[in-house]
């Protein structure tokens, strides 16, 4: 059953390097296997949880023992502009006798609980390692609490070993496609409806991108998942047109919507300025070909000249500040470039970037950006990014959390631009707020203090020594101490 | 109907605004909360993590000492999560990564080829290997399988590789921090017994303390006696690590041989009863010298026994800096009781925090008045009632055992308190009830610098009356009218 279902996911007809592959290693999908005894990102329960969470008004129950939501309920930092439901932590918390026995009829009660006293207009039933090794008929049991309860109980099957996180984003797709997308009728239909797809309102991205999208006269019918309504993502089969803003992780959903129902999707960024532009004049052609009125383009454009027009005159000031300054960057998908063309547009120096999570597609774009002989890297372990930071001399890290503390003990300045972030830096406003936080960082004067050799450290005497202005010794930078 | 994709249409349940009004005002409710309490198959907001997420913060208390998780990489990206946000720091561990392979065939060529991996990648001197749900579903045999990886060459020669059965579906943290300790501790000290010697030191077991400023004041209360300690085990270094534009992977723990000379020590001391009773009656069986088991020095009675048993053990005085440091946190409680007196409290936590929160909170005549904890026992809800019932202000105190935090936010909209104590998690309750949280258990994500500051010993006394009553003049400050806004407090 899983393995159908991956292998479904997976199956991506449009790609040339899954053309190119024999029978059996396409079979494979293009994950990659993990490796045992590194370090290990997210996995697909997680992936999965990540990618739905984001639909507010829905209850989200973990069926698993305590680790699964124990560790990780409410650390999603996705904005809902309305419901709360989401945020709440719900799960059967499976003991050792559930195990035994089987924890069908208590995960049925537990559904009923939820109707009664919390009333969503739907329940998303996550799979465990732990539900999926000893059997539980996931399936059975949602459609039978959805009959039982009246209202829609969706199984999402990605349990934890069944790959990583990425994977588990597209089961949760998958798990849309087979159980919710298509099952409801929108109340009304306009020539401007759009469904975003892939954006979860991290710091309240889609915040600032929908209206943008409002101003241009489109419609977001549905986002997936983002500040999400279930009857909304239930009904997005009817948008015209669909806008995919993390490619690796929701493909298979845009291109199966396309498949299903005719509706084009474009795979866009909204990072940085000339990649908000480009979505959104790709959002509108893909409207008018399907029978807006023209006109749209026009709109398009003008609102697009005057939003850049804004955003560089506020951006001006940085820019002098900026320039020249060195980032690596280590981040996933399609952030791997589309920030690499954002920081350029600011006339800074991308000195490396990850490509993890980056598909065929995020990789020919990086080239492009930043050249053939580009630096790039895959996972990165801590010793190896701290050798990388003192070698690339780097003036700031862009990263996850994760990453953030190797950084800091390299007493390099870092901005966490994945979930823990606390900005939102998606369009034309987030790029402003990006650079404003990249400028707070570098010229932290924390940084030129912990970099600054203590009284009694020898470095001290010949900095204090150094002749007032003119030829002052160069101060230490982060390369200059001793390595590991 | 216009589905054109053969699904079935399915009902959805439309929430009314009014509908949606309707059950916030009830979840506030005496009648919800009834039902709440009724609740059987389900948990929500759980208060506690699994057991493999403490058995990594012992494995992080070792010098050079690699955390091994033993089951899917997801559970060990999120223990590697949890600890970068609470202590802001690296916290390096690595997992077997198994798949559905390894559900199909056994978990051994995982944790083979990742022992070999890690010790290439990140070599360490010890692998502490701990297990999370796949292999303990499909039943890994752990002994057999690391026996294997020494004969077939996975484990590199005199590679020390204690390990332990966390089952996430059993217990919590607490738990698997237990388990692990010991299996380290087994490990380290095998052989190492000499009959006759004595190390001369204290053995000293703090328990699952994710506060590395409790550490600290710890080893200065051991050096202001003059005892040499050895900590079982101690993540003060490697969990909060000073800045000198060095990145280790591995920058402090206890060293490998102090651990193994543990066993030839002069007294074992835990402070985490509730915490450690398995490593404890282990240690109590094997360990020479003199052996007790007491809780948290929290609040001062608690901290005066924890200094009278450390003079009993070591037949050394109370140092005239502890006294004076005595004198200074009771003359700060008699500074700040009146903020306190007869003020309301909500606690949950682990249990040896809870019987330590409760006792301070009594001392200083504040009242506990729901006292919750997600996994308890009947033993500690006996402990917590007969301290409560000593108490004057302890007789309105109700004990919850094996509550969630959605049970808590029940009892603080139906039974007003004016304070919560707790963790990050509990924001959501306490914004609920429009009451302040003190963040003084684990995890904190969203203060900083929280477990930088002891709560243990007189120092802990007066940190925590210092942020409890600053904060509730903060709120009449913030709260009172112009007539009431007074520059003395």
């Amino acid at each position: 059953m899983l393995a159908a279902k991956i292998a479904e996911v997976l199956n991506e007809p449009g790609c040339a390097t899954n053309r190119a592959k024999s029978a059996k290693d396409r079979k494979k999908g293009c994950t990659k296997q993990l490796q045992p005894g590194a370090a290990a990102g997210g996995c697909a329960f997680d992936g999965a949880k990540i990618a739905l969470q984001p639909i507010a008004d829905a209850a989200h129950l973990v069926h698993g023992p305590i680790a699964c939501e124990g560790n990780s309920w409410g650390s999603r930092n996705t904005g809902s502009s309305g419901p709360t439901l989401y945020r709440r932590g719900f799960t059967t918390d499976l003991d050792e006798t559930d195990v035994v026995m089987g924890a069908e009829r208590k995960l049925l009660a537990a559904v009923g609980e939820i109707v009664a006293k919390h009333r969503p207009p739907a329940v998303f039933v996550y799979a465990t390692c732990v539900t999926s090794l000893i059997g539980e008929d996931l399936a059975a049991i949602c459609k039978a609490a959805c009959a039982r309860y009246g209202l829609p109980v969706i199984p999402v099957e990605a349990p934890g070993f069944a790959g990583s996180k990425n994977l588990g984003n597209k089961l949760a797709g998958q798990a849309l496609l087979d159980h919710v997308i298509g099952t409801v009728e929108p109340e009304r239909t306009t020539p401007y409806d759009v469904n975003i797809i892939g954006e979860y309102n991290v710091a309240g991205e889609l915040w600032q991108v929908k209206p943008l999208l409002e101003r241009l006269g489109m419609r977001v019918l549905a986002s997936i998942s983002g500040d999400g309504r279930y009857r909304d993502v239930a009904a997005s089969h009817r948008a015209r047109a669909a806008l995919l803003v993390c490619s690796r992780a929701m493909l298979n959903l845009a291109r199966r919507m396309e498949e299903r129902w005719g509706i084009p999707f474009l795979e866009g960024s909204f990072y940085g300025i000339s990649d908000t532009s480009d979505a959104l004049r790709g959002l509108a052609r893909l409207l008018v070909e399907r029978g807006a009125p023209p006109e749209l383009l026009i709109r398009t454009e003008a609102v697009v000249a005057e939003e850049e027009a804004r955003a560089w005159s506020r951006l001006t000031p940085f820019r002098e500040r900026l320039a020249g300054k060195k980032v690596l960057l280590y981040t996933g998908g399609v952030k791997s470039w589309s920030v690499v063309s954002a920081l350029q547009e600011m006339g800074m120096e991308v000195v490396g970037t990850s490509v993890r999570k980056s598909t065929e597609g995020d990789l020919a774009r990086i080239h492009a950006l930043m050249g053939e002989d580009a630096h790039t890297f895959d996972s990165l372990p801590g010793m190896k990014m701290y050798a990388l930071l003192k070698e690339a001399k780097a003036d700031i890290l862009l990263a996850g959390g994760r990453s953030q503390f190797v950084a800091l003990k390299a007493k390099v300045p870092f901005l966490d631009v994945n979930q823990e972030r606390h900005h939102g830096y998606a369009g034309y406003e987030g790029m402003v707020a990006l650079v404003r936080e990249i400028d707070r960082a570098i010229s932290s004067p924390v940084f030129r203090e912990v970099r600054r050799p203590a009284p009694w450290e020898e470095s001290y005497l010949a900095e204090a020594l150094s002749p007032p202005g003119g030829e002052r010794a160069p101060s230490p930078s982060p390369s200059s101490s001793k390595g590991p | 109907m216009a589905n054109d994709f053969e699904l079935p249409v399915k009902p959805v349940k439309d929430i009314t605004p009014e509908e949606e009004a309707r059950v916030a005002a009830w979840i506030n409710t005496a009648e919800y909360r009834e039902k709440n309490f009724a609740r059987q198959a389900l948990v929500i907001n759980p208060a506690h993590a699994c057991q493999p997420l403490g058995a990594e913060l012992v494995a992080h208390g070792f010098e050079q000492t690699l955390p091994f998780v033993h089951g899917s990489q997801g559970c060990a990206s999120y223990f590697r999560s949890t600890f970068n946000r609470h202590f802001r720091e690296p916290a390096p561990a690595v997992c077997s990564a198994m798949t559905e392979d390894g559900a199909v065939f056994g978990g051994q060529n995982n944790l083979h080829e990742g022992l070999e991996n890690a010790c290439a990648l990140y070599k360490p001197k010890m692998v502490a290997i701990f297990t999370s749900c796949m292999p303990e579903i499909i039943g890994d045999d752990l002994t057999a399988f690391i026996k294997n990886a020494r004969q077939k060459g996975h484990l590199p020669k005199g590679m020390l590789a204690p390990y332990a059965n966390t089952p996430s579906f059993n217990g919590s943290y607490i738990h698997g921090y237990d388990a692990m300790l010991q299996a380290i501790l087994e490990t380290l000290t095998e052989g190492k017994a000499v009959e006759g010697r004595c190390t001369g030191k204290l053995n000293f077991i703090a328990g699952f303390d994710a506060n590395t400023g409790n550490y600290r004041e710890y080893k200065r209360i051991f050096e202001a006696f003059g005892i040499p300690y050895t900590f079982l085990a101690d993540i003060s270094e490697t969990l909060d690590s000073p800045l000198d534009g060095t990145y280790r992977i591995y920058p402090g723990g206890t060293k490998l041989e102090d651990a193994a000379d543990s066993i030839n020590g002069k007294a074992t001391l835990t402070v985490a009863p509730y915490t450690t009773p398995k490593t404890y009656t282990w240690v109590k069986d094997n360990y020479a010298g003199a052996h007790a088991s007491m809780s948290l020095p929290m609040g001062i009675a608690r901290t005066d026994a924890f200094l009278m048993k450390l003079s009993e053990m070591f037949e050394k005085p109370v140092p005239e800096s502890l006294k004076a440091e005595r004198g200074r946190a009771v003359d700060a409680m008699t500074d700040s009781h009146q903020y306190m007196h007869g003020k309301r409290f909500a606690v949950y936590g682990d249990p040896d925090y809870l019987v330590g929160y409760v006792s301070f909170l009594l001392e200083m005549g504040a009242k506990p008045i729901h006292v919750l904890c997600s996994k308890g026992s009947k033993k500690l809800e006996k402990e917590l009632r007969a301290i409560l019932d000593a108490s004057p202000y302890g007789k309105e105190g109700k004990i919850y055992m094996n509550k969630d935090l959605w049970h808590l936010r029940s009892l603080l909209v139906t039974e007003r308190v004016d304070a919560l104590i707790g963790d990050t998690h509990g924001k959501f309750a306490a914004r609920d009830a429009g009451i302040p949280l003190f963040r003084f258990g684990f995890p904190i994500f969203d203060r900083v610098n929280k477990h930088r500051s002891p709560l243990i010993g007189y120092q802990g006394v007066i940190n925590m009356v210092t942020e409890i009553c600053n904060k509730f003049i903060d709120i009449t400050d913030d709260t009172c009218d112009d007539r009431n806004f007074e520059m003395m407090r």
